[in-house]
């Protein structure tokens, strides 16, 4: 049953992380290769105002500007001028993991190869349901029930999120509506860009911890979760991180936790071969 | 047609108009106008360049020469989201709704330009109009029949009130009497109401008998225009759009 | 000092030789197929480890063991580089499945991507099978019993064997890319739907093009192994494979030379330039910068030189001189002005194969209760039609009745929800379209559909059907073999594009072509690829009504010749002048059939669907 406690953590930094990645598909069509990169980086910002005397749920804000505003910058700077040009989608994944490589190792360049750790305490240790979970683990699971309540109203209720909602399904109409939709794009690109730094701060934290290449298998569990609820699409993207956070840690409590990963590796060639539109998805929307 | 939705009509004019992708022009030479309180109708065969030519008085194509105007403004390659400003409601032949939204979503999505406060009086007059509506509101858009899925696609275009309707074969895919109501009934009374209505019609005889102006586009560009009286008298129409008095092989 | 530099210089030769070879490979997989093959480290590091392993003596009674593997042969050379070979070319196979052709392209890649990076793991985490992290070390070199691996002779001879073999491969391949085959699979990376459409199997061409790349990738790794004496996981990261992709989009994909330039400006140069920078107080800096310089690379490379510094070449099949030959785009003001050549000397029953055999106008296609379900929703439903053989039936009705759909149940291009195709006798409602096209039902597409980085005449020539030099076995007997039998077909190509009167365009990319000539391209090639039944998709949309009804006749004669056409048009004129019968198709079902002049009686669909 601890496992399923590790799992629920897992599965709640995932359904950021994917949420925000499946967004960007979502608006853009971009499958963002560079995520991971982009994670670390915002994990780095928070841990930097982390060991200046910044206390760790302060400096977290740092890290989810630094995911937001990068992002935004990668959308406005890289991706939209190479889509303007009509390219085959294979071009722009073969960009992402050009930023993804200079992301990731322009990091480490700047921050050496040592592993560094947050100044944060676990907490006590409550136990319900046969689960232990420490404060630090409840806290990160309350932060992300909030941060996915949050999006799911920004989706549901808003006139933003309904906008993103219909740029995403149909952008053309959308600007017949009415819909600016390069600033709706922008907005949402900001706001996965958010998602984005929160989960990688929170990804560290969880991981106790963390270099410049920690987030480089994380990309694996982030397709399989995205995949399996179809792409582009935010609670599909909720729902597989569910699924493949708990599979992943259940699993690796009974087999090796070393190959914790391959079941999401599994998960995503299956989808990837079978139904590439997700469990939910139709034929129609790819 | 409920009075709420339309407001005074606004003059459109195209002159000179060449549009197209890549720098090529499918259309060219195009002069048309559309008057307030009529309906200008756009007939001609497939690939004549119909959806081209609306597409580009709309923004979404380029225009590569020429001119577009309404009312005062000149609209030439303006952004699509600033002509929907001027009062232009376009509705496209196919993707003419956002399927994963629902219907409520749809017309609130059609309301985007109005203040927050008018928005729920505005969906309230077009289900007015569309009673078949009113009962699927939570249904999402992707799965409407054709006939409901295109009073939706009206709908939305009407939750701003436009002053121009520019339709692309509204009639296409559905069942002759839905197709006889939408003409007739709410786009002959949208015009009735003082609007503008631009149409590109395949169902040319009946695009004539709702039309005050209708001009016909061949291989890009107009090949013949005229009130519907002319044109039906006109044997080179008569033979390639109304069906042939005798078909002769 | 001189000695230093020879050694030195026997390792770029064998690195150069190493990376030129990966290269070349991986630009065949993906410059010329477009197998975007995200894993393609993989298959070297799998070559690299089965030589090291097939020559390595057993794992317990080497090196007092410590270090485990499997196998352990104790093989002399060649056999471990051979048996490397093949297992590169074995483990392409089972993905194949992520390459097969419903997948959008960058999807399949991501699964390869993540392949690599999950086995990299596996193999580092599981120790028994190839001593996980630290990897194998102390591979024996070839022949080192009877000579010194560290010796200059030896290291010089071995570096020049590396380019001996590096060259076999660069001819290898070439004679591969520029025969029938190399021009489907160009065909394929173009537009993979309508390569599928013309009969090539698109499942077994991109198999072979992985097996035959993965093998090539293999051999490259036990070269290297040969000479390093040590593999292990931190040599084959999945970013490996980022680099030659650098490497390939600085050369220029699609050119084999400018993928053995890619490899020495990029893997090589990258290697070589950092050992003269002085060491600096931090290890990584040097290495981390230089994936920042390959990422920076990839994206200003595909921002401002996207084709590489030695692009793709044209091939002018035409035997015309390059400064003849027409390369500026046509405008689509001009269509109205195409004159159709001499087509009306064509002889449609030579030119098509089609035989002696006189029109019977028996049924020769027919559907039953056809249906197609898309999410829920009913686009056809329960269509039942017959298709007389030697007519040219037209398919009518407004936008959105499912004519397009039907189509392309017929084709093959979807899979019907219910209901049966049968084609001259045979069910072929589970037959896969590009078998449906070698059986003679060949399909056009609404939109277009030209290969667009192929000339003209390539487009045409690549529909013929039958080319023995349009296999991978047919491609390796070389020239000599498929030469004079292309050579025919290039003439014929040519005779149709004559009698269509676009000879002065043969070796135009056909990208840049006008909308009108487009058509025409499509239609020609539809032709060559010698179709029994045609099914055409809107063939006149778009095309000057002058230049639709010169098309009409030639299609009415290709019908007396012997063929049989189905046309789905919008345009009652063409109906009138040359369909018979008409199906007319609405909301999905069929409304009515039977002559213009019946169905022109027939109140309903004269009053819904023909004349409004």
């Amino acid at each position: 049953m601890s496992s399923f406690g590790f799992g629920l953590i897992t599965a709640a930094v995932l359904a950021i992380a994917t949420v925000g990645f499946t967004m960007q598909f979502a608006v853009t069509n971009v499958l963002n290769l560079a995520y991971g990169s982009v994670m670390i980086n915002s994990a780095y910002v928070t841990y930097y105002l982390n060991i200046h005397h910044v206390t760790i749920w302060l400096a977290l804000i740092g890290g989810v500007i630094t995911g937001a505003v990068t992002s935004w910058c990668l959308n406005r700077f890289i991706f939209t001028p190479f889509q303007r040009r009509n390219l085959a989608p294979i071009t722009v994944v073969i960009v992402a993991l050009g930023v993804d490589l200079i992301g990731t190792f322009g990091l480490q360049a700047v921050v050496g190869s040592s592993y560094v750790a947050f100044h944060q305490t676990a907490g006590h240790e409550y136990h319900f349901a046969g689960m232990i979970l420490n404060g630090l683990q409840l806290i990160i699971l309350g932060l992300c029930a909030v941060v996915l309540g949050l999006i799911h109203w920004l989706l549901k209720y808003t006139r933003l999120g309904k906008a993103m909602r219909a740029t995403s399904a149909n952008p053309n109409l959308a600007r017949n509506s009415g819909v600016k939709t390069q600033f709706i794009i922008s907005t949402t690109w900001l706001i996965s860009g958010a998602l984005c730094g929160l989960a990688g701060t929170v990804f560290a934290m969880n991981t106790g911890v963390f270099e410049a290449t920690s987030a480089q298998l994380y990309i694996v569990l982030l397709l399989a979760a995205m995949f399996l609820g179809g792409p582009g699409e935010p609670y599909g993207a909720m729902f597989g991180a569910l699924i493949i956070g708990l599979s992943t840690e259940i699993s690796a409590a009974y087999i090796n936790p070393q190959y914790k990963e391959v079941i999401a590796f599994l998960v995503l060639l299956g989808m990837l071969a079978f139904r590439p539109y997700g469990i939910f998805g139709s034929e129609k929307t790819l | 047609m409920s009075a709420e939705l339309s407001k005074p009509g606004q003059h459109l004019v195209a002159t000179g108009l060449s549009a197209g992708y890549d720098g090529r022009a499918i259309v060219s030479g195009i002069d048309i106008e559309a008057l307030p309180g009529t309906v200008a109708s756009i007939v001609g065969p497939n690939g004549s360049g119909k959806s081209t030519l609306l597409k580009s008085l709309v923004g979404v194509v380029k225009v590569l020469e020429g001119q577009v105007k309404i009312g005062d403004n000149v609209v030439t390659n303006t952004a699509p989201e600033e002509i929907a400003k001027l009062g232009i409601g376009y509705v496209p032949q196919i993707d003419d709704v956002f399927p994963p939204l629902s219907v409520r979503e749809n017309l609130e999505i059609g309301g985007y330009l109005l203040p927050r406060r008018d928005v729920e009086a505005s969906i309230e007059a077009v289900l007015e109009s569309f009673p078949r509506l009113k009962s699927m509101l939570t249904r999402k858009a992707g799965k409407l029949s054709g006939g409901e899925r295109k009073m939706l696609a009206m709908g939305r275009v009407l939750m701003l009130s436009p002053s121009v309707l520019v339709l692309d074969e509204p009639t296409a895919n559905l069942a002759p009497l839905v197709a006889t109501q939408l003409l007739e009934e709410y786009i002959r009374g949208f015009a009735d109401a003082g609007s503008t209505v631009l149409l590109v019609e395949q169902r040319a005889k009946a695009a004539l008998r709702i039309s005050n102006w209708t001009y016909v586009l061949g291989g890009g560009r107009i090949v013949l225009s005229g009130a519907p009286k002319d044109l039906e008298e006109n044997p080179l129409f008569v033979e390639s759009f109304l069906g042939g008095a005798a078909p002769t092989k | 000092m001189l000695t230093a530099y020879a050694f030195y210089l026997t390792t770029i030769l064998v690195y150069g030789a190493v990376d030129s070879m990966a290269c070349l490979a991986l630009n065949y997989q993906f410059g010329f197929a477009g197998v975007s093959n995200f894993g393609f480290i993989i298959f070297q590091a799998a070559g690299a480890y089965a030589a090291a392993i097939l020559s390595m003596p057993r794992a317990a009674t080497s090196n007092g063991g410590f270090q485990q593997y499997v196998l352990g042969w104790n093989l002399p050379w060649p056999l471990p580089w051979i048996g490397a070979a093949i297992v590169g070319g074995l483990i392409a196979l089972p993905f194949v499945f992520l390459v097969g052709k419903r997948l959008r392209g960058d999807f399949a890649a991501v699964g390869l991507l993540v392949s690599a990076v999950l086995l990299n793991e596996l193999v580092k985490d599981y120790v028994p099978f190839l001593n996980g992290a630290a990897g194998v070390s102390i591979v024996p070199a070839p022949f080192q019993s009877k000579w010194n691996p560290q010796g200059l002779g030896y290291q010089f001879v071995y570096g020049g064997v590396a380019i001996v073999i590096t060259i076999g491969v660069y001819y290898l391949l070439r004679r591969v890319t520029e025969s029938p085959y190399g021009r489907s699979l160009r065909a394929m990376r173009d537009n993979d739907i309508v390569a599928d459409s013309l009969g090539k199997n698109l499942r077994r061409q991109r198999a072979g093009v992985l097996v035959l790349g993965g093998a090539m990738a293999a051999l490259s790794g036990a070269i290297l192994v040969g000479f390093i004496s040590l593999w292990a996981p931190g040599a084959w990261g999945y970013a490996e494979t980022i680099v030659l992709f650098a490497a390939i989009i600085v050369g220029g994909a699609g050119n084999h030379k400018g993928a053995i330039l890619g490899a020495i400006l990029v893997p090589l140069a990258f290697e070589e330039i950092t050992r003269f920078i002085p060491p600096v107080a931090n290890p990584t800096l040097i290495p981390a910068l230089q994936w920042v310089a390959i990422g920076l690379l990839i994206i200003l490379f595909l921002w401002f030189r996207p084709n590489g510094i030695l692009p793709e070449r044209r091939r002018f099949l035409s035997g015309a001189a390059p400064a003849d030959v027409v390369s500026e785009p046509a405008t689509n003001e001009g269509d109205a002005l195409i004159k159709l050549g001499n087509v009306d000397q064509l002889n449609f029953r030579e030119l098509l194969r089609l035989g002696d055999t006189a029109n019977d106008h028996r049924v020769i296609l027919s559907t039953k209760g056809l249906t197609k379900t898309f999410n829920g929703v009913t686009v056809v439903s329960d269509v039942s039609i017959e298709i007389q053989q030697g007519r040219l039936t037209g398919m009518i009705g407004p936008n959105g009745a499912g004519k397009s759909t039907t189509l392309a149940m017929l084709a093959g291009t979807l899979p019907a929800s219910s209901g049966t195709v049968t084609y001259d006798g045979q069910d072929i409602t589970n037959l896969s379209s590009f078998k449906r096209a070698q059986a003679g039902l060949v399909r056009t597409f609404q939109l277009a559909s030209e290969f667009k980085k192929l000339t003209v005449l390539e487009n045409l020539v690549s529909a013929i059907p039958k080319q023995s030099g349009d296999s991978f076995v047919g491609s390796l007997r070389g020239k000599r073999y498929w030469g004079s039998e292309d050579k025919a077909n290039i003439e014929r190509a040519q005779e149709v594009l004559e009698g269509f009167g676009l000879t002065q365009y043969a070796d135009t990319y056909a990208g840049g072509l006008s909308g009108g000539q487009r058509r025409l391209v499509e239609i020609m090639r539809a032709l060559l690829a010698e179709p029994k039944v045609l099914l055409l998709d809107e063939p006149m949309a778009g095309v000057h009504p002058n230049l639709a009804h010169k098309i009409g006749d030639q299609l009415t004669k290709m019908c007396e010749s012997g063929m049989t056409i189905l046309m789905v048009e919008h345009e009652l004129s063409i109906m009138d002048a040359f369909c018979d019968p008409v199906i007319v198709l609405a909301e999905g079902t069929v409304l009515a059939t039977g002559t213009m002049a019946e169905l022109r009686k027939r109140p309903e669909v004269v009053e819904a669907y023909l004349v409004g």
